[in-house]
């Protein structure tokens, strides 16, 4: 089955979770690439970022911009499609993904336009939003950092020693964003090493916490809109499926590394149009 | 040099506001006058030097120059990911100033030696390398990284020497007379080496502040006006200086014989002072001049 041909920007275009998805599965099929299950995770939390930003600050690089930092890079294929969804990447440069000489690198990278900063390797761009945020702080600019991690990123050792120096410095200017779809990468996280409960412990490393649905907008974008009023970093946990949309993928860790073949391919555009 | 490049970066810091100051809690006696003096410039993120080069990175990202600060392996081996993926990646001018260079930490142990750091920091492309070995270059040092804006590391050695006559060059020839031996030094090697060269008149000196990149055709050139070039160095020889010139020397096709004075390749459990084990190594005057000789007696 050939892929469909990606609609260009402007064109029946809309940011819409169902319509992104259709877009991740459109480019992961083309590129016959892996990580289906943590990109569809994370459509809505992306969405409601994007949507509290200034796209045209990031698009310009003004140095005054909100910061969107990606720490599990693995959802790169989301994040890109949520880019074309917000006019950020061209039609043409997201069909290479993946492909031979694109920048679009199947974790995300600043090559690409609207990337922040090349993540891969877990337990990064927690740090990375916390200089940001210190900086942007000393500037005094009203910008936030937002900085997206995945619940087995949690894990990482590197993860505390950034959230401990941001409640430290009380940085009401971050807001750390969990994919907490209870799935590492080779199986559930709490059969390796549990994480949860991330509220008491985000509480105690001075966060205030939230958590919300992760596949509900509406409860996202509320929940950005009260982050700093209380001098305090936020965490929003955000509940989530790890292949949200698709049913063969979810809460299935198969799809973290398997690509997509025609007949998966067919069969994941018919349930998202179903749905 | 501690002292000296701290003054250098401080009086910066006075000049130039994107200068930011990082610690991974060290510098005791050292880091709090930048406290004191630019409170928003200066951050000591704690015992926790994978966030400080991140911290560093995010500083970068938003306008500053950060300047962080540790001894060496905490900067470079602890966190040699962040520092390829955060900084040099990004290209990111973050300056890794490190210190407990070679022995320079010896009574401390094993874990607190500097023997490989080169080769560690070597194998990332384009992180230039610097190793002050006279107190003048030091000094010049925060300046001029400043002003190249490229991700660098600094191996800051324990000493106090400095050139009589010296200028700020990254590398500096003192020619012999009758030049057939070479001897090429960098950090605290930079003194005895001298002292050598000093003595006799076919002994020409190399010092060099900066490891890498280095000037090749200039290197091209001194090498093979020398019969024998002797690398000195408180570093392991395969990773380090003599390494990266065995390649340069295969590279150019150069006829000079190329050796090598250097601990021996192992991390030791014996411990002991700064000069009791760079005389054990060979490293101290005594055996750099023997090393000279060798060939000639």
């Amino acid at each position: 089955m050939p892929p469909r041909e990606l609609p260009l920007a402007g064109q029946e275009l809309k940011v819409d979770p169902q319509q992104v998805r259709r877009t991740i599965l459109d480019i992961l099929y083309r590129s016959g690439s892996s990580h289906l299950g943590p990109s569809m995770s994370i459509v809505e939390i992306l969405i409601a970022i994007y949507a509290s930003v200034d796209c045209e600050k990031i698009r310009a690089s003004d140095p005054d911009r909100d910061r969107v930092i990606i720490s599990k890079g693995h959802g790169a294929a989301a994040v890109y499609a949520v880019l074309y969804h917000y006019g950020l990447l061209t039609a043409e440069e997201l069909a290479t993904y993946c492909q031979n000489n694109s920048r679009l690198a199947g974790h995300v990278s600043h090559a690409t336009p609207g990337v922040e900063h090349s993540t891969g390797a877990l337990g990064h761009g927690l740090s990375v939003a916390v200089g940001c945020a210190l900086g942007l702080r000393a500037n005094g600019s009203s910008a936030k950092v937002h900085c997206l991690v995945g619940d087995g990123e949690m894990q990482e050792g590197s993860i505390w020693e950034a959230v401990m120096l941001a409640g430290h410095c009380r940085l009401n200017n971050l807001i750390v964003y969990v994919d907490d779809n209870r799935i590492s990468s080779i199986g559930w996280t709490k059969d390796s090493v549990e994480v949860n409960p991330l509220e008491d412990k985000l509480q105690a490393f001075q966060f205030d916490v939230t958590r919300v649905d992760g596949h509900d907008l509406s409860a996202l974008s509320q929940a950005i809109t009260a982050c700093g009023h209380n001098g305090r970093p936020f965490a929003i946990i955000c509940d989530t499926i790890k292949g949200r949309g698709i049913p063969f993928a979810e809460h299935n860790n198969l799809w973290h590394y398997r690509s997509l073949n025609a007949q998966d391919y067919a069969q994941a555009l018919k349930a998202l149009e179903g749905s | 040099m501690r002292e000296q490049i701290a003054k250098a970066l401080f009086d910066l810091m006075a000049r130039d506001e994107s200068v930011y100051f990082l610690t991974g809690d060290m510098g005791y006696n050292l880091v709090e006058r930048f406290e004191e003096a630019y409170p928003d410039r200066f951050l000591n993120v704690g015992v926790a030097e994978q966030n400080l080069i991140g911290v560093a990175a995010g500083l970068c990202n938003t306008g500053f120059r950060p300047f962080v600060y540790s001894i060496s392996n905490f900067l470079v081996h602890r966190c040699l990911e962040q520092v390829r993926n955060d900084v040099v990646l990004h290209d990111y001018p973050v300056v890794l100033l490190g210190t407990g260079a070679g022995f320079d930490n010896g009574p401390l142990g094993a874990t607190h030696l500097m023997l490989d750091d080169i080769g560690v920091v070597r194998a990332l492309a384009k992180l230039e390398i610097y190793c002050p070995g006279d107190v003048g270059y030091g000094e010049a040092l925060p300046e001029r990284l400043l002003k190249r804006g490229k991700p660098a590391y600094v191996r800051i050695p324990k000493i106090s020497f400095r050139l009589a006559d010296g200028r700020p060059d990254d590398v500096l020839l003192l020619p012999a007379k009758a030049p057939q031996v070479l001897l090429i030094a960098y950090g605290a090697m930079v003194e005895p080496c001298l002292q050598v060269a000093n003595r006799y008149d076919h002994v020409s000196m190399l010092i060099m502040n900066r490891v890498y990149p280095f000037d090749q055709t200039l290197m091209h050139q001194v090498l093979n006006e020398h019969r024998r070039a002797i690398v000195v160095e408180d570093h392991f020889a395969p990773s380090g200086l003599f390494g990266m010139l065995c390649q340069f020397c295969m590279h150019e096709g150069l006829a000079v014989r190329l050796e090598s004075l250097a601990p021996e390749e192992h991390y030791p459990l014996t411990i002991g002072k700064r000069d009791y084990l760079n005389q054990l190594n060979g490293l101290d005057v005594a055996g750099i001049e023997r090393a000279v000789l060798r060939d000639t007696r």
